[in-house]
């Protein structure tokens, strides 16, 4: 078996598993169904395991499909950033994946299991696609799939909120898509292709002559993204998406959809248009301010929910801040930062969504008023909860710390003091509120029941993947290089390319 | 003059620009959900010509050897053959939201988005 193969074959195991559910599943989801897609989970997961090692021992390589020239042919680009990235998609998934198999049945109903595992498997497989191609257009494709079948994932619960939030997400994304679309289009007049190299390579030569041109497209690509990245300012349809999914959505929604456009924007910033033009442009400078400015509202916004998830969904778009904020500096260090954040909060936000769910699956409670006392009934449970909610607050040994570590020493390191405070005030709001939910759970006592400690009445299969996501914040957070030493080897493949 | 022959040389970008504008328009101002659709549907029509507009050469015949006759420089067929895939995209996108107003009308018994919030508020 030739390795270099290995990412498309997991993208068509993918496409392929969400094709054979509908075909395999009868009426009723029987277990086999089950086993079924947890194999496909696992072979993917090996693979892209496999690219990972051999990417990191062999170096970065292109795949041409159909051997042609990357002048005219599609290219997937497997270098330690994208096999990187696929590998944690694909590992933050196969955990919500495990937990939804029960958690759904709360949800939705039993015929529809099969038409959300389809929808699941096309979301994965956009996912990696838009993380690994290396073609613009093929790129828009791809978060075109992504958009209608994140919405779907949405819809799929039959309420009204529901049908409301996927409508507005849909409305907003496609005009951020087109906004993507024209930006290409922009760029593909300065340059004539599409292939992000051969981008690259022109833009570097000419964008003294078109920089109108190159300032407009990337504004409509940035703004598109923005929209679907829920960038402060366009964040809107955030907050009633994530929090009316059902929550095994919500946790790939705030935990992986999002970053997946981040890596998008970063992609065309840095490797197609370059780290010098776009400081020359002066682009980043504006992209750390409503960074800051998310990060400040976002949390602001969160203070005032009652609603458990919908107060999640605030706090992704403050955490979307910090990111951005990373990528803004236009620094290795900020970069590397930005990249881990998006590691840290995938798993911090899985394991706070997932916990919340728990909450509503055993006790149908969603407001955050009705928690007093529930970390004796649910002691599992919370201690994910509180574990993930102090990597958001930034206590020390949980990666959400080492990421604000590594972001504060970026900014230090480019002299912006602002952002130093800036960082300092959001974790302050984030533990105002975080810690009162913590609070409420473990000392307060609950009205209709005594504090005696009891187990979670849990289905097993929805305590580990939470179980796991948490030990796999504080593993992080003790051992930040293991996630660190790859991301100092990708980081050079976008900021370092021209010197 | 020169205006008008830039205009004139120009008409398919201004076209495009002149359709962008208003499907944008069109989507953020009317609260009827269809009348969005449409205004996205609006939208991406303006990036197709636009992006077909690029690909065209004055003069140029399609881009098939043995059918082209005497002439000897050929539009680019790259943006064209985009095009085609953006349209299915879009088709996607316009049936999904379709579906969804449907669901929506369903449940709240109008399409109008103001009505619904309307409705919203006062179960709140």
């Amino acid at each position: 078996m030739n390795v270099i193969h290995f990412p498309v074959y997991i993208m068509l195991i993918l496409l392929a598993t969400a094709v054979l559910i509908p075909l395999i599943a009868s009426k009723r989801f029987k277990s086999s169904v089950k086993e079924f897609i947890m194999g496909a989970f696992v072979v993917s997961w090996l693979l892209s395991f496999t690219t990972l090692r051999h990417v990191m021992s062999n170096g970065a390589y292109t795949y041409s499909f159909g051997n042609w020239s990357q002048k005219i042919g599609i290219q997937f680009l497997v270098d330690e950033f994208s096999s990187f990235m696929t590998l944690i998609i694909l590992t933050v998934a196969f955990l919500v994946i495990i937990y939804s198999l029960k958690d759904m049945e709360h949800e939705i109903k039993d015929y529809q299991f099969s038409s959300y595992y389809t929808l699941i498997f096309l979301l994965l497989f956009s996912m990696v696609g838009l993380t690994i191609t290396n073609d613009m257009f093929n790129m828009y494709v791809f978060m075109e799939i992504l958009s209608i079948t994140s919405c779907g994932i949405i819809s799929i619960k039959h309420k009204k909120e529901n049908f409301l939030a996927a409508m507005r997400y849909l409305i907003l994304s496609a005009i951020g898509s087109l906004s993507v679309l024209l930006g290409i289009a922009l760029l593909y007049m300065v340059t004539g292709h599409l292939n992000m190299f051969e981008v690259s390579n022109v833009i570097s030569q000419v964008w003294q002559s078109y920089p109108t041109n190159i300032l407009v497209s990337l504004g409509f690509m940035v703004s598109g993204f923005a929209i679907k990245a829920a960038v402060f300012p366009l964040h809107i349809w955030l907050p009633d998406a994530h929090s009316s999914a059902p929550t095994p959505s919500s946790a790939l929604l705030s935990g992986l959809v999002v970053k997946v456009y981040i890596f998008a924007v970063a992609k065309i910033l840095y490797r197609i248009i370059g780290v010098e033009i776009v400081d020359a442009l002066g682009i980043p400078t504006y992209l750390t301010y409503f960074a800051a400015l998310g990060m400040i509202m976002g949390s602001v916004f969160a203070i005032g929910q009652k609603d458990i998830k919908r107060m999640l969904a605030y706090s992704s778009v403050a955490q979307i801040g910090y990111i951005f904020m990373g990528l803004g500096l236009a620094t290795v260090q900020g970069f590397s930062a930005a990249l881990f954040h998006i590691v840290s909060h995938a798993l911090l936000k899985t394991a706070l969504f997932l916990s919340a769910g728990a909450i509503i699956y055993q006790k149908d409670k969603r407001d955050l008023r009705e928690l007093n006392g529930i970390g004796y009934e649910m002691p599992i449970t919370m201690m994910v909860f509180t574990i993930a909610a102090f990597g958001m607050i930034g206590i020390p040994g949980i990666n959400g710390f080492m990421s604000k570590i590594y972001l504060s020493l970026a900014v230090i390191d480019v002299k912006k003091y602002v952002y130093l405070l800036i960082i300092l005030i959001s974790s302050f709001l984030n533990a105002m509120y975080y810690l009162p939910i913590i609070i409420s759970a473990f000392l307060k006592e609950s009205e209709d029941r005594k504090n005696i400690m009891v187990m979670d009445k849990l289905p097993k299969t929805m305590i580990y993947p939470m179980v796991i996501v948490a030990l796999g914040c504080i593993l992080m957070g003790f051992f930040p290089q293991i996630i660190m030493n790859v991301i100092e080897r990708a980081v050079p493949s976008f900021l370092l390319i021209g010197k | 003059m020169e205006i008008f022959k830039a205009i004139i040389e120009h008409i398919n970008y201004i076209a495009a620009a002149t359709l962008f504008v208003i499907g944008l328009y069109t989507v953020l101002t009317h609260s009827n959900l269809l009348k969005k659709v449409i205004g996205i549907n609006i939208m991406e029509t303006s990036i197709f010509l636009f992006f077909v507009s690029i690909g065209y050469v004055s003069g140029g015949g399609s881009p098939i050897i043995s059918l082209g006759g005497e002439r000897q420089i050929f539009i680019n067929p790259v943006p064209s053959a985009l095009i085609l895939t953006g349209i299915v995209v879009a088709v996607s996108i316009t049936a999904y939201s379709l579906s969804l107003i449907i669901k929506l009308h369903e449940t709240y018994g109008t399409i109008d988005m103001d009505e619904i919030m309307e409705l919203r508020g006062e179960k709140n």
